[in-house]
């Protein structure tokens, strides 16, 4: 990872999304391979890690006697660093009440509470995972408007937004580069222009039955109807001619997205050389 | 000028962006010395990465189509005639392109296209010159007018028009 980047960070449930990131906070420990954070190992300088990053995890628990107001304070006495501006500025934006005790916030009010106070912060790597799940859809869109703008526009060089999410299509235009992983391993990583330049979905309709015709390359090639479905592999070019001198009554080539990569990652991987 | 991203086009989000300010400032959106949209609040309201808008907005700087002035943001500079003629046509070209297709689809010979296409440029000029056409079709091709929006809208085919035209079949 570089500094000044965001990355996503996707996988199926039970692929070991989580289980990284709690390595990642020395939370656990890995039982094979080694983590490092900013060049060091968390488990032995958790301080050094730590203080250089925040983290939001998709259920927050707060001390329910402490009010909105306590709980950042609380917070605020662990960092070196906390800007009360961004604080002050964040909570009047989420409309909470400082008085408010943390045991009556809604979930995503916790979410919310969570987020200010690891920007607040300021740190270097702000760490997410599924930290919109369960939320209404309007506090996702703040919450990822606050990262791009309240976080990421703090020193832009500088913050490093690391997510995990099952809300791809709500994080794409955010994110620079993406991992997948599956059963714990890295599956593919790649810049997500580039993927999206990469893969695209072509869809060709015939006049009668689709011809038979050699497709090398072509990923998921399915028929349905008079048309033919298919996933092109920085082939596109090649596959569009072929397909075109066949003359078909329509031919369409769209980029897949980060969340339909993400849908056919097993098939891009198997039939691909990456 | 409203932006917009289309992850499905397959084209780097800044270069959407900036090919967005380029068509802007040829078909007459943006013109000279009109401010655009600061980095950060253009990045939120996108939910792009920000980095993505800055890029955009330095490779328009680098092209000579915008500058930054300390302080007071982006603002679109002098146009350069040649690339805007090209621009222009490229343009336009797209949308001819979208009524050949319609007109094929529909199964409108390119004779009655062509014709057509005569009989609104003869609209047009005598709207400008002033003089209405006849009282009882002014309603309906006050209907039939077609603004040009965004570079990416596709090409209108209203109710109305569908039940009008009657589709030849040379």
């Amino acid at each position: 990872m570089r500094p000044g980047r965001c990355y996503g960070f996707f996988g199926r449930n039970g692929a070991g999304k989580t289980t990284t990131i709690k390595c990642l906070l020395n939370l656990l420990r890995p039982t094979s391979g080694s983590v490092r954070v900013f060049g060091l190992d968390p488990q032995k300088e958790e301080v050094a890690v730590k203080s250089r990053l925040a983290y939001v995890p998709d259920t927050v628990a707060f001390y329910p006697w402490m009010t909105v107001r306590d709980a950042l304070n609380y917070q605020a006495s662990f960092r070196q660093h906390w800007n009360d501006t961004i604080s002050a500025d964040l909570q009047r934006r989420f409309e909470l009440d400082p008085k408010q005790k943390t045991a009556n916030l809604s979930k995503g009010q916790k979410t919310q509470l969570a987020l200010i106070g690891a920007i607040a912060a300021e740190p270097e790597l702000l760490v997410l995972d599924e930290p919109t799940s369960g939320l209404d859809p309007i506090v996702r869109r703040e919450f990822i408007e606050t990262v791009i703008g309240a976080y990421q526009s703090g020193d832009p060089d500088r913050r490093t937004v690391f997510v995990s999410t099952h809300l791809i299509a709500e994080f794409e235009g955010l994110i620079d580069e993406f991992t997948i992983i599956a059963q714990g391993r890295n599956l593919l990583t790649m810049n997500a222009d580039q993927a999206r330049n990469r893969f695209c979905k072509i869809r060709a309709r015939f006049a009668d039955a689709p011809p038979e015709l050699k497709l090398p390359g072509a990923i998921n090639v399915r028929q349905i109807g008079r048309e033919l479905e298919l996933i092109g592999n920085g082939n596109a070019k090649e596959l569009l001619e072929t397909l075109r001198a066949q003359r078909p009554e329509e031919l369409r080539c769209e980029a897949l997205s980060l969340e339909e990569i993400f849908v056919a990652s097993k098939s891009l991987v198997q039939e691909s050389t990456l | 000028m409203v932006f917009h991203v289309d992850f499905k086009s397959g084209k780097p989000v800044y270069l959407q962006l900036v090919d967005q300010v380029r068509y802007a400032a040829a078909s007459g959106a943006l013109r000279p010395g009109d401010l655009l949209p600061s980095i950060r609040p253009l990045a939120e309201e996108l939910r792009v990465n920000r980095n993505t808008v800055a890029k955009a907005y330095t490779e328009l700087e680098s092209r000579g189509i915008i500058e930054t002035a300390a302080g007071k943001g982006c603002f679109l500079k002098e146009n350069d005639s040649p690339l805007n003629k090209q621009v222009r046509h490229k343009l336009l070209v797209a949308r001819i392109d979208e009524a050949v297709v319609t007109a094929y689809q529909m199964q409108v010979g390119p004779e009655v296209l062509r014709g057509l296409v005569d009989e609104r440029i003869q609209f047009f000029d005598r709207k400008k010159a002033g003089t209405q056409p006849g009282s009882e079709s002014d309603p309906q091709e006050k209907e039939q007018i077609w603004t040009p929006t965004n570079p990416s809208s596709t090409f209108p085919i209203s109710a109305d028009v569908m039940e009008n035209w009657t589709p030849s079949t040379d």
